[in-house]
Parts: structure tokens; sequence; C-alpha cells
């Protein structure tokens, strides 16, 4: 085992002196890798928050004006409240 | 330990910020890191450049964990993640086929007679020829006992530092090696029964 072990060893020691290739990225390939970085970016919980907060609030601002589209034509038929209740405090007066 | 020329600290600030320039000259500045690590456990020339990807897509997603302290600079970082993906690759491909004695050139039979003969002399052959003959047997290792070998004996690392690697225990690493390379002699004596067989 130990001849072995030693034998092996230097067998190690003469693969460590093969010359090494090439160790600069290959054209293209750093924006290769950001490119697809960036697709597989995970959405953040704060993100994913901020998305639904501006689609709810999108939402709501819909709503509000449908709603005043909805209420504004019938402004101008809508009877001022004051005399009715002065009607009603006269008859309620008139009636005691 | 390549050590970075950039200013890493000011690159990665840039690189969470979103910045693209950034990033690629991340990538571009780790990269003779990364492909050393991809070349000396996944040999496979077909894989590398797949697997070197994989890591920096690793790299990217998991940036916010890393914060830079003393004692632990981005290279040590990296590399923890390249051993690891690799690790996780080779153990996702499994072993591969058994490797026979006539897939070896004469040079990597002088070799394997040179460590299973009790009395010879090393072979005056290129180091490529011990390199590849090295890479085949460790292919036919479990990827544990392979990753243990190829970072004590060919990258000659500490246990320490292969503990700091893999996350295993130091004890681990020590039992690991041991084991790998009494299953290295086996599948050696192994090969040279198949010679002798193989000769008649």
């Amino acid at each position: 085992m130990k001849s072995f072990d030693t034998k092996w060893q230097q067998c190690m020691a003469q693969a460590r002196r093969t010359a090494p290739r090439d160790q600069g990225a290959p054209f293209g390939f750093p924006a290769r890798v950001v490119a697809r970085a960036v697709v597989r970016q995970p959405q953040s919980l704060e993100g994913v928050w901020q998305r639904l907060a501006l689609r709810l609030l999108a939402g709501a601002l819909g709503a509000l004006l449908l709603a005043a589209a909805i209420e504004i034509p019938h402004l101008r038929d809508a009877r001022p409240l004051e005399p009715g209740v002065a009607d009603t405090v006269a008859q309620l007066v008139w009636a005691l | 330990m390549a050590t970075l020329e950039f200013d890493s600290g000011q690159c990665l600030e840039r690189v969470r910020q979103h910045d693209p320039d950034a990033a690629v000259a991340l990538v571009e500045a780790l990269y003779p890191l990364v492909i050393r690590i991809v070349r000396s456990h996944c040999p496979e020339r077909s894989d590398e450049e797949d697997l070197a990807q994989e890591i920096f897509l690793k790299l990217f997603s998991r940036l916010d964990q890393y914060e830079a302290r003393a004692g632990i600079p981005l290279e040590h970082w990296v590399s923890r993640l390249a051993v690891r993906t690799c690790f996780d690759a080779l153990r996702a491909k499994g072993r591969r086929p058994a490797v026979r004695m006539s897939d070896l050139s004469e040079e990597q039979r002088a070799w394997l007679e040179f460590m299973i003969a009790e009395e010879s002399a090393p072979p005056d052959s290129a180091a490529g020829s011990a390199r590849e003959l090295v890479e085949k047997l460790l292919s036919q290792l479990p990827p544990e006992d392979r990753l243990v070998i190829s970072l004590l004996d060919l990258e000659e690392k500490s246990v320490k530092e292969i503990a700091e690697l893999t996350g295993w225990s130091p004890s681990l690493v020590k039992v690991r090696a041991f084991r790998a390379r009494r299953k290295l002699r086996k599948l050696a004596e192994v090969f040279k029964r198949a010679n002798r067989y193989e000769e008649f």
C-alpha cells in the first residue's frame, strides 16, 4: 500500500506538470452569462409587493374615475338639501 | 489561489446595483479561477463551459449572501461555490462507463505498470499521459472519492482547506482520502489483471 501511495504521488506530480490550457474566458462568454443571469434573476419579496401595490393603486384609481364618471351627470339633477329639510321642519312644526 | 487584480469590492457594489458592465468584468476576472476548478474536477471538455456558466449563474443569484469579511475573500467564496457545483454535477452524472485496458495508450500503460509493479522506475513520458491516466482512474471512483483526491493530490490543498471547500469535517476528509486511495489501488490492480488476460 505504501509503495502504491508513493508511486501514485510520483504519477500525480508528473500530472501536475501538465501545461495549463488557456484560461481566458471564451469570446462572448461573459456577456452571455450576464444576459442569462438577468433573465433568471429571481424576484425579491420587496419587488413582488411593490408590483402588487402599484397594481392595486392603479385599480383603485380606475374605480374612482369610473364612480366619478357615473356620478357627475347626475350632479345637476340633484336638488338642494336645505329646502327639503326646511319643508320637513315646517311640516313637523305645523303638525304639532 | 489566484489574486484578483481588479477592485472586487467596488465591482461587487456595482453588480448589486445592476450594472451590466461590472457583471461582465466580474465574470472575466473570475473565469480563470472557475475554469481551473471545473477542469480539475470535471475534465470532460464538452461540459466545462456549461458548468462554468452554471457556477456564474449561481454566483449572481446568491451574491446577496456574500459579505466581504476579513478572512473570506471573494475568491474563497467562489471556489467553494465552484467545488460544490462540480460535486453536484459529478453526482448527477454518476460513474462513467468502465475504462478498459485497451482504451489506454502505451504511455498510460507504462504509468500503470509503474504503480503496480514492485520495483520499477517511473516512465520517461510526457506529463500529459500521466494526467490522462489519473483522470481515467479518477473517473471510475464515486464522486466523493474523486473530489477528495483531486483536491488533495492534484490541487495540493490541505485537509483544512478541503474541509472548508466541501463542508466536510477534517476527519471525514482524511477517511475519504484513505478509502479513495485504497480503491485506486484496487482499480489499478484490476486494470493490471485485465491487461494480462488481454495479452493472452
